[in-house]
This record gives C-alpha cells, sequence and structure tokens, in this order.
C-alpha cells in the first residue's frame, strides 16, 4: 500500500500549487489512499457452493481538492479531484476541475478551520493488517466457514433431528456472511491549516448469518476489532450456536409487548431512524424527528447516547476528521435530553449565520457552541474507505449507549416478565419519512418469547413485523443493560456499542406463514 | 508527460490489445477461465438546495474488475478490483498484469480452502463444487449510445442553470421549506473480455434528474423524494420523455414540470388527514408509480437467483419461490390467473441494455405466466447451479466490484382494463398514488410500502387525501388476490436498488399498470 508518507508529500505539493493560484481564496487538498478486502462467504450444506464466494478487493488512490476562488459575484467554491495520480499533473488536473465546476454558494464561510481542540489519537493502526497476504483473506474467510461447520458438525441436535450424522446435509445448513478488512491512509492539508496531517487507520470485521432451514432457523454471529489479532473467527460458530438455538420456534400472534431489543436491533434502530435525525444537516433540512427540540427531553431519562471518534482500541475510531479536525467525544441525549449534534464544518457554520436556526434547532446556535462542534465531517464510501472524490459529509463513528441506572441481562428480562426478546431485525426504514418517526421492520432470527421475566422458546424466523414510531420507543424504555458490544449493520460505516433495551408496548403484527414443501 | 483526460474513445483504442493481453497472461498463468471488465465514465451533474447550486462537477472517471477461477484438483473463484485514473492510460498493461496475478493467487488460495474443507468435513461439505459457469457463445459485438444531445457537449454551466432553475421554482412555492435537486448526465464505455474469446463493447448515455422536497404547513411536514431519467441525453431534463413516442411506456415532463408536480403535492399533503389503518383487507388500487415499487420488491429480488440459491442470507434475505433445488414454486399457481410478471432488458429506460457483465445476451425472463411461476433472473454460475440457459442479468455498478445478478426491467404485464373503471367497480377502498418507501420481509413473503398520496374510494369516487399511508400485505395472498389489472402500463426509473457487500447502488428500471387487490392500510403509529 502507498506509503502514509507519500501522501503527506503530495498533500503538500498540492498546497504549494494551490497557493501559487492568483486567484484563490483558500484551498485543500484531501489525498486517500484505500483498500478494502472482503471475503464473502456462501456455504450451503444442500446446494452447490464455493464456501468463500468471492476472495476480493477494491482499491483506490487520488486527490481531491476544494478551493475558493475569488469572483465577481463572490467567492466560487469548487472541487475536483484525480484518481491514482499524486504527481503534480495529477494535482493540476483536480484544480482545472475544482476551478471549472466552482459555484457561487452565499452560505459558504470558509473552509474548515481549526476548532482548538486537540487531537488524542495516534498510532493505533495494525501493521499486520496492513500487511495481509491474499493467502491470509482467503483464509480468513475458511475460518469462520470451518469454525461454524465444526459447530454444526458436532451437534447433537442436529444429528437427533437429521436421525444421523450423514444427514445432517439434508437439514439446508447456511452460512452467509463476510470477512471485511479496511485499510485507509489519508493526508490533507489546506491554506488555514498548512501543516500537513495524515491519518491512519485498519479494522477487521466479520459478520455470519446462519441457518438451519429445515428447522427454520436463523442465528447471527460477528466481531469487531482493529487488529488482526482480534480476529479468531468465532463469528462463524457464534452464528451456527445460535441457529441451534433458535430451532423450534413458535409464532407470536399480533399485539403489544414488552420487547427486549438486542443488539443488532438497537444497532439498526439507532443506525436508520435515530442518528439520521441527530445530524445537523437534517435539523438544517427540516427533516428531524427531533426537529426544534435541543436542549430538551427527547428520550427516556435512562438514555444517554454519545458519539466518540477518538476512544482508542474501538474500531470506527479515527485521529482525524475527513476535513483535517481532531476527532473526539460528542455528547447527544444525556439522560434523555437532546444536547448535541452530529456536525462538519460547512453545516455549523451555516447554521450559524442561518436566521431560521432557532426555530429549527429550539435554541439560538451561538447559545450552544458545545452542542455543535466539527467532530464528523467524514468521506466515507458504501465500501468502506475515506473517499478522496467529494467533499466531507456528515457521519457517525463509535456510537456509545448508556443508562443512568444500567441492569444486567436477567433484571432487565425480570423487568419485562412477559414479552418477546428480539434479537434480529430487517429492512428497518422510516415509513412515513425521517420527520414523521414512523418504522417498521420484520423480526428475522435471534428472537425468544420472554416467559415469567426469563428466555423461553425460540421465535420463528420471520413470524412478525414490527410497526411502531421511534419517538414513542425512545420514550418508553424500560432498561438499558450495563453490557455492550460492538455491532455493525450492513452498509453502514458507525460502530454502535450496543446494549439491550427494553421497551414498553411495541406493536408486533404476525406475518406469512412459513413456506412449506411444494403442495 | 502529462496524462490526456480520460474519454470513452479510449476503450475503442484499447479492446483488442486489452483482449488479447487477458488472454496472454491468463493461459500463463494456468487460468481455467478469466474476464476483464474495463469502463471509462464521463459525466456532469449539478446539485441545488434550495435553489442555490452547492457543487458542480465534470468529471472522468476509469476503472477495472478482473475475475478468474483456477484450482488443481478443484476450482475455485478469486477477483480483482481497482479504480484507475488518467495516467493509467499508459500502464494499464502492468495494471492488468498485476491485478490478474492478484486474482489468480486468491483464486489459488481458495481452491485451496475447498480442498481442506472438504477433507475436514467430509459429511457436511460434499455441496462444495468445482466452480463453473455454464456455457455461452462467446459475443463479439458495439453498441453505440443512444441520445439526441451528447451529454459531453452541454456545458457545465446550463446544468447549473436548471439546477438553479428549478430549486428556485420549489422555494417560490408556499410551505416548501426545504429542496435538494439533482442533475446528472453522463455517457460511458464498458467493455467485457474473457478467455473464452469475448469481446463486448457497449456505450450507454444516462440522464437523471432528483428532487427531494419538504413542504410544511404548521405543525404538518411533508417530504416526498422522486426521480426521472433515461439511457438518453440530456434533452431527458430539457424536454422530457416520450419513448416509444405515441405510445410511451417511459414518459416524463421536463424536469422543472416534474419537481413542481411533486412540490405540490407535497404542499396538498401538508392539508391532508393522516391516513387510517384497518384491522383487515380492504380494497386496494394502486397506481403505475406504485406498482413498479411493488413490482420491484415482490417480484424482482425474490426472482434473483443468486437470493433464491441463499447467496444474500447473511444481508439482503432468501426467496420464498426455492427451498432448495427440488422444492420450488416453479409451475406453481402462486398468483391470480390476471397477472403475469417478468424482467426485460430490451425495454427502455434504466433498466435497457444488450449484454450484461458477463458478456450474456439480456433477454426476457417470464416469472409469472398467468400467475404460475415460470423463473429466475440468473448468471452463468447460478444457471450452472440450477440448470437453464444464461439469461444475461448479472451486473455491477462498477466494474471495480464483483457482479451481481440484478434487476433489468422487472415489471408486471399490462392487462386490458381501464383504470378509471377499476376504481368505479370499488365500493369502498382506496388509491394508492405514488409509492414511497418500503419494508419486505427476510424471503420477500410479506411486505409494507408507503404512499405519496391515498385517497379514499367511495361509490367509485375518489373523496378524501389522505397522507402518511401505505399498504401491508403477505406478498402470495397479496398476489392471488388480484382481480383486475390495467392497460395503462409505465416503466418508472428506480435509481437506488441497493445490494451486495460492499453496497452496490444501481439504477433499474421497473413498471406495470394500474393493479387492484386486498390489502391492509397503514397509517401512521398511533
Amino acid at each position: 500500500m502507498i506509503p502514509t508518507r507519500t501522501l503527506g508529500e503530495a498533500a503538500a505539493e498540492a498546497l504549494q500549487i494551490l497557493r501559487g493560484q492568483e486567484d484563490l481564496l483558500e484551498g485543500e487538498a484531501f489525498v486517500a489512499a484505500n483498500t478494502s478486502l472482503v471475503a464473502r462467504v456462501h456455504f450451503t450444506s444442500h446446494i452447490p457452493c464455493n464456501g468463500v464466494e468471492e476472495p476480493k478487493s477494491l482499491e483506490s488512490i487520488g486527490i481531491g481538492i476544494q478551493a475558493a476562488f475569488r469572483g465577481a459575484d463572490g467567492p466560487r467554491i469548487g472541487f475536483g479531484s484525480e484518481g491514482n495520480d499524486l504527481t503534480p499533473e495529477g494535482i493540476h488536473r483536480a484544480l482545472l476541475k475544482a476551478r471549472q465546476s466552482a459555484v457561487v454558494d452565499p452560505e459558504f464561510v470558509s473552509l474548515p478551520r481549526a476548532t482548538g481542540e486537540r487531537r488524542r489519537l495516534r498510532r493505533y493502526h495494525d501493521p499486520a493488517l496492513l500487511r495481509l497476504s491474499d493467502d491470509a483473506l482467503v483464509e480468513a474467510g475458511w475460518k469462520v466457514i470451518t469454525r461454524g461447520l465444526d459447530v454444526f458438525a458436532r451437534s447433537p441436535e442436529l444429528t437427533r433431528l437429521a436421525g444421523s450424522r450423514e444427514a445432517i446435509p439434508r437439514l439446508g445448513l447456511i452460512l452467509s456472511g463476510d470477512v471485511t478488512i479496511l485499510q485507509e491512509r489519508i493526508a490533507i492539508a489546506s491554506s488555514s491549516m498548512p501543516d500537513v496531517q495524515t491519518d491512519e487507520s485498519t479494522l477487521i470485521l466479520s459478520g455470519l448469518t446462519a441457518m438451519v432451514e429445515a428447522a427454520d432457523a436463523k442465528g447471527s454471529g460477528w466481531s469487531t476489532g482493529t487488529r488482526l489479532d482480534d480476529f479468531t473467527g468465532d463469528a462463524g460458530a457464534e452464528a451456527a450456536d445460535n441457529a441451534i438455538r433458535a430451532m423450534g420456534g413458535v409464532g407470536v400472534p399480533g399485539g403489544r409487548y414488552a420487547v427486549v431489543f438486542g443488539r443488532q436491533p438497537v444497532a439498526d434502530l439507532l443506525n436508520n431512524l435515530v442518528l439520521p435525525c441527530l445530524s445537523l444537516g437534517s435539523f438544517y433540512s427540516e427533516t428531524s424527528a427531533f426537529q426544534g427540540r435541543l436542549g430538551k427531553r427527547v428520550a427516556s431519562p435512562l438514555l444517554t447516547l454519545y458519539d466518540h471518534g477518538a476512544l482508542r482500541g474501538a474500531t470506527a475510531s479515527k485521529g482525524i476528521t475527513c476535513e483535517g479536525l481532531p476527532t473526539g467525544k460528542t455528547r447527544l441525549i444525556q439522560r434523555g435530553k437532546l444536547v448535541g449534534l452530529l456536525a462538519n464544518f460547512y453545516e455549523q457554520q451555516r447554521i450559524l449565520k442561518d436566521p431560521q436556526a432557532a426555530a429549527k434547532l429550539g435554541k439560538d446556535p451561538r447559545t450552544a457552541p458545545k452542542a455543535l462542534v466539527p467532530r464528523n465531517g467524514f468521506r466515507f464510501g458504501e465500501g468502506g474507505g475515506r473517499r478522496f472524490e467529494g467533499p466531507p459529509g456528515i457521519s457517525p463513528t463509535n456510537i456509545l449507549v448508556e443508562s443512568s441506572q444500567p441492569v444486567s441481562q436477567d433484571e432487565l428480562l425480570a423487568r419485562v416478565g412477559d414479552g418477546l426478546y428480539v434479537g434480529r431485525i430487517w429492512y428497518t426504514y422510516p415509513i412515513n419519512g425521517l420527520r414523521a418517526g414512523d418504522f417498521t421492520c420484520t423480526v428475522v432470527g435471534d428472537s425468544f418469547l420472554i416467559q415469567d421475566g426469563r428466555l423461553g422458546s425460540p421465535i420463528r424466523a420471520n413470524a412478525i413485523r414490527i410497526n411502531d414510531n421511534i419517538q414513542r420507543v425512545l420514550r418508553a424504555i424500560l432498561g438499558i443493560t450495563a453490557d455492550r458490544r460492538e455491532t455493525t449493520v450492513w452498509a453502514a460505516d458507525e460502530v454502535i456499542h450496543a446494549p439491550e433495551i427494553a421497551v414498553t408496548d411495541v406493536r408486533v403484527d404476525a406475518i406469512a406463514e412459513p413456506q412449506g414443501p411444494a403442495s | 508527460m502529462a496524462a490526456a483526460p480520460l474519454t470513452i474513445e479510449l476503450i475503442g483504442e484499447l479492446k483488442r490489445e486489452v483482449a488479447d493481453d487477458l488472454t496472454h497472461r491468463a493461459r500463463r498463468l494456468g487460468c481455467r477461465y478469466a474476464d476483464l471488465r474495463l469502463e471509462v465514465v464521463e459525466s456532469q451533474f449539478a446539485w441545488a438546495e434550495n435553489g442555490s447550486c452547492k457543487q458542480s462537477g465534470r468529471d472522468d472517471a476509469l476503472a477495472l474488475g478482473i475475475r478468474v477461477i483456477a484450482g488443481d484438483s478443484i476450482a475455485a473463484p478469486g477477483y480483482y478490483g481497482q479504480s484507475l485514473g488518467a495516467a493509467d492510460r499508459a500502464r494499464l498493461g502492468r495494471v492488468i498484469r498485476d491485478g490478474l496475478a492478484r486474482a489468480h493467487a486468491r483464486a489459488l488460495a481458495n481452491a485451496r480452502g475447498k480442498s481442506a474443507s472438504l477433507a475436514a468435513f467430509p459429511d457436511l461439505t460434499a455441496a462444495l463444487w468445482d466452480t463453473r459457469l455454464a456455457p455461452v457463445p462467446a459475443g463479439r459485438d458495439t453498441v453505440p449510445a443512444v441520445y439526441d444531445v451528447d451529454p459531453r457537449s452541454v456545458p457545465l454551466a446550463d446544468i447549473v442553470a436548471l439546477a438553479n432553475e428549478v430549486g428556485s421554482a420549489l422555494r417560490a412555492m408556499t410551505s416548501v421549506t426545504y429542496s435538494s435537486v439533482g442533475a446528472l448526465t453522463q455517457i460511458s464505455r464498458e467493455l467485457f473480455v474473457s478467455t473464452e474469446g469475448a469481446v463486448i463493447d457497449q456505450t450507454f448515455a444516462l440522464t437523471q434528474g432528483t428532487c427531494y422536497v419538504v413542504a410544511q404547513e404548521g405543525p404538518v411536514s411533508q417530504e416526498l423524494f422522486d426521480c426521472m431519467g433515461h439511457q438518453r441525453g440530456w434533452e431527458v431534463l430539457t424536454r422530457g420523455v416520450e419513448d416509444p413516442p405515441g405510445s410511451p411506456l417511459l414518459s416524463f415532463p421536463d424536469f422543472r414540470t416534474f419537481a413542481t408536480d411533486l412540490a405540490k403535492d407535497a404542499v396538498a399533503l401538508t392539508r391532508a388527514t393522516p391516513a387510517p389503518t384497518t384491522d383487515d383487507g380492504v380494497a386496494v388500487v394502486l397506481d403505475p408509480h406504485f406498482t413498479a415499487l411493488l413490482a420491484h420488491e415482490i417480484i424482482g429480488h425474490p426472482t434473483e437467483l443468486d437470493r433464491a440459491l441463499k447467496m444474500e442470507t447473511g444481508y439482503a434475505g432468501r426467496s420464498w419461490l426455492l427451498r432448495s433445488l427440488d422444492d420450488t414454486q416453479i409451475g406453481k399457481q402462486v398468483a391470480s390467473p390476471l397477472l403475469t410478471a417478468f424482467s426485460d432488458p430490451s425495454l427502455p429506460g434504466f433498466g435497457h441494455y444488450r449484454y450484461d457483465h458477463e458478456g450474456v445476451p439480456g433477454r426476457r425472463v417470464v416469472h409469472i405466466d398467468r400467475g404460475v411461476f415460470r423463473g429466475f433472473m440468473n448468471s452463468r454460475q447460478t444457471a450452472a447451479i440450477q440448470g437453464g440457459e444464461p439469461n444475461g442479468h448479472c451486473k455491477a455498478t462498477d466494474p471495480s466490484l464483483v457482479p451481481l445478478i440484478r434487476m433489468s426491467n422487472t415489471v408486471f404485464a399490462p392487462g386490458d382494463r381501464d383504470p378509471r373503471d377499476i376504481i368505479q367497480e370499488v365500493d369502498h377502498g382506496y388509491y394508492l398514488v405514488g409509492h414511497k418507501t418500503p419494508s419486505i420481509a427476510e424471503s420477500r413473503e410479506n411486505f409494507r410500502i408507503s404512499a405519496m398520496k391515498v385517497y379514499e374510494i367511495w361509490r367509485g369516487e375518489l373523496g378524501q387525501l389522505f397522507r402518511d399511508g401505505g399498504i401491508m400485505a403477505d406478498s402470495r395472498a397479496f398476489l392471488m388476490q388480484v382481480d383486475a389489472v390495467g392497460s395503462d402500463f409505465r416503466l418508472i426509473p428506480i435509481p437506488n436498488c441497493g445490494k451486495g457487500q460492499p453496497m452496490q447502488t444501481k439504477r433499474v428500471g421497473n413498471g406495470g399498470p394500474t393493479l387492484r387487490s386486498r390489502a391492509i392500510l397503514t397509517g401512521g403509529a398511533a
């Protein structure tokens, strides 16, 4: 992988070239090199398959230049990028694109300026992950499969269900998911922050779904980490264990239930419904479910939520943002009260000038500077990596969920009494728009009845749909566990440090009966 | 020496050399099979918020992807992908050599892993197979783009001006509090070559307009999003679309009219009552825009054979249409005899193409024929697993990404009923206009989809307008209860279908006519 030093040299050279432009007011050079290595896993015992279906990688290197040029109508702001060429020629091509694309933006104040906060995280990447070989990538995929197959092979439940060990494949065993390694290097320099800054991060994630199709049983397993040593393939074993545990699932009639949301559902609800509403951009466009409520209660007093991009050892940590600003802790919801928002520099500056800001936020932003610090300006791509091809948006990093009165899982279940434990949800969307808060999802696995304060029978996969409203759910929290686990959601960049959360009166509808044998 | 800008002509200049290079190098490495995709995209765009352009750009992109199947006693796949730039033009040979070597190394390592697993778990792993692809003739073809106004010829200032003009028109509307307007026009040229001798060179124009609008009246806020577009030039946004002329399957006004119509709907909805939720199923009539998303979610996705073969279990789920290779719904009644549904890349719009990203000619695939389930979209590998001919539905959003089975144009076929009669026959029910947001169960066996607008039908007449409404139903029951199919077929561009790991957000086409069935009407949460 291209050395960080080389990226830094390119950023410095780009800044030099920018400074030589007569009509330049200010400029910024962002240089990135990213590799995403993925071993996509697909094993089925009853249908021809490859096991490791796709050992693959995606590499991108390039430079993005954002510049403000002097114009007759005021500053003209433009962005241009060039891939795979960090030479002066490549820099000039990016600059030319930025010049050609420049437009007058009345809301533009300046490119990012130092906030006065200090960078806290350096030297946190794993060199071993940066040197990962192709063989090691493929081995990682087979490792999770092997761990899963080992559980299946040794399972007395499966042998009993199949009638013999040799007949187990006819049960329709599935292992599906991936091992993903991200290698990210960036360098950034600008007119107002001319000292070149660099950042380097690595992470390794694994998410597996296992099924015993004959029993309509599904289980999940996952792992996160920043070091190769963190990876054991356990996600495969966990998923297979959970699938076996989910055999014998029952249906659930529609109604309202006390529900314990497990870690994956907590992560899913936050990713799809809550975090988008905690972005300053949503408040600007008046689409947040928490519109106008900065400083006011939006959730149960039991809930505290914050973003922390500089947490050492946490999977989604970065040293600096893609705006060159330090990462850090941003309090979002404090004991139920909305106290802060995720922001980048552009959104922060324009809300400060917005004549309707007080109405949009619920208070004058100038009276709440700590609520709007730009610690989340990132350029994440859909496949991971810090992309050079565009200006920064707003993205969460590590999201931590806490309670003012945390409990154990046993206490939480006891508090519920009778209800449902929902371990995995799917297709969670704000069905009537983000601001309305209405959402729907289906319960697809890892779920159980709660009876007399204990986990009981598994719930059949894909048997129920949840239809509710996120504002109501956040206010109806019954309890939150102390234990948290790093949890990811498909196609999301943030990592949720998720506890289990109990909520009262969740609306549930029974859905399609399982498809039996062909009739 | 400075590199020349990337243009689509590069593909034409290099294709013979790239094809020969791949074949030669893959043979030397001992690959059983290899293919390579290369694409140049020249694009221009502008994006405006509240009538003020925030970003515009003129850019070019080059990317490459390689697949290898290799192995000694057993074969396995390996892949490599890379984003490139203008400077890579001069060193493309080296890029291909290095990428092919990486993909080959991964395939060999994968084959070793497969062999080891077979040895370690002989009782469980009989399904691990010797990777193969269903045979197809090696195609050689060049397919040009179709457009009136070349996307490359449009001054960027005109694109910016249009985005500003449309955004300003929305800003001037009472009760519109926010708008985001995007205009894009591009030309792309993609090359597919394989060690079987395929050389497929396809060029596509594409122009798209998107509009997101927020309206507010008192405490009521409504947000709507919609997209118009076609695989044509800039004329799509300035003049609108009628394809084919006279009796269009794909039809849009100019972009400004499209956006202001959407905004008018958003404003009207701020004054509407929230939709009720019914306890039981009621008669529902769906307009073609809503039907298009229904076709996408409960026909298109469950008929992707990779999903049906469990390959998406960890992500987007499975399909209720196939339980195992000898337990499927093929030949079974899954819908009303009035319903036929198919995927067809020969129809116009976002889902149109001649060859997929395995070089296979795309062809019509009938999924449901008068209510009976017939088959799936496939790829060469999944066709080899299930049996049957490949039907050319394997595509990636970028050559650096691995192709997956994706919809082309997946639609409900038109019927012969006048849509006005379909409404007039309803004593009490609801008419849903425009799709909004879907949520579908894991194997696509249940769905909830919200609508832009919901009208009550009383004695055959449209009545009250509701907001925040939609329908929920089990898919099979809904399809079986379709009792009227309109003659008013329309294709709708869907710009954001997500699939894969990493995620590939793809443009596809969907469509259908007015349909009538039964479903639970859903309002907001109590």
